[in-house]
């Protein structure tokens, strides 16, 4: 099995407000953390934040199974209320599983603002963290949404 | 839209508790028929005869090496990155939607 694989994905959203608002919720820790903070159940061990050219955002966990998780950032390209761009590594219990460049973009349009997320993806796997991460979650058929998926269109 | 008969062949290899059973021991790795025949408490022909129904669903591939045929999940190299991609995509359409609430929480007017 190939140690790197390479992937693609994009979200765009709709988002009330103006493009210069919504930048604001990536901007500033306390905004951020409104949104980025999801798991009631893990503890944080860690929580850096530099919103700057060449600035690290760090915040590491500790989940309700006592497992380890990371996510490390470094913000490579800002424009107020138009573009972010940050390179960053996510890892659980000490391997690390993907390292990826996203993109926001922030435009006028729909309800006010529409982000459009992309990450260029680099899988590295981190097999024992990915056995764990996925047991125990249909992740079997996850693997036959991927047969289908694969079938219907053989690339994506 | 698909093709109807892989999908057909797919929903038909997986309507028996006893194949889903094996491929749930196969998403956890490559395994040969007796290793899958004992969990599943299947006799080896038995065995060998779901496995092939498997494999024409496209759900599996298998390999023979000597005298032992060993059978894995077919998109076995893409399948690890699609489940985390998957996993991030989800994690982040719940975030972005957290995000459009606290902005419509906090509109514009409202900031000093």
């Amino acid at each position: 099995m190939s140690e790197v694989q390479h992937t693609t994905f994009t979200i765009e959203r709709d988002l009330p407000g103006s493009p210069r608002h919504a930048f604001r919720f990536w901007a500033e820790k306390a905004l951020k953390r409104r949104w980025t903070d999801c798991h009631p159940d893990w503890t944080v061990l860690e929580d850096r934040f530099d919103f700057s050219p060449g600035g690290e955002e760090a915040v590491r966990w500790r989940t309700a199974e006592g497992i380890e998780q990371t996510f490390t950032a470094r913000y490579l390209d800002i424009v107020a209320g138009r573009r972010i761009i940050y390179a960053f590594e996510m890892s659980s219990a000490g391997a690390r599983v993907s390292a990826s460049l996203a993109t926001v973009e922030f435009r006028p349009g729909g309800m006010g603002t529409k982000m459009l997320y992309t990450e260029q993806m680099a899988f590295l796997g981190g097999a024992e963290a990915m056995r764990m991460r996925i047991a125990g979650t249909g992740t079997g058929f996850d693997r036959l949404a991927d047969v289908v998926a694969m079938d219907g269109a053989g690339v994506h | 839209m698909q093709d109807a008969q892989p999908l057909d062949r797919l929903f038909q290899a997986l309507a028996d508790p006893g194949r889903r059973g094996m491929v749930e021991q196969l998403s956890r790795g490559p395994a040969t028929v007796k290793e899958l025949a004992g969990p599943a408490n299947m006799r080896l022909p038995s065995a060998l005869k779901h496995l092939r129904v498997l494999e024409e669903g496209g759900v599996v591939a298998s390999r023979k090496v000597g005298r032992t045929r060993t059978y894995a999940m077919r998109p076995q190299a893409l399948a690890p990155m699609r489940a985390w991609m998957r996993e991030r995509e989800a994690a982040l359409d719940a975030a972005f939607d957290r995000l459009a609430q606290a902005m419509a929480a906090m509109p514009e007017e409202d900031e000093r």
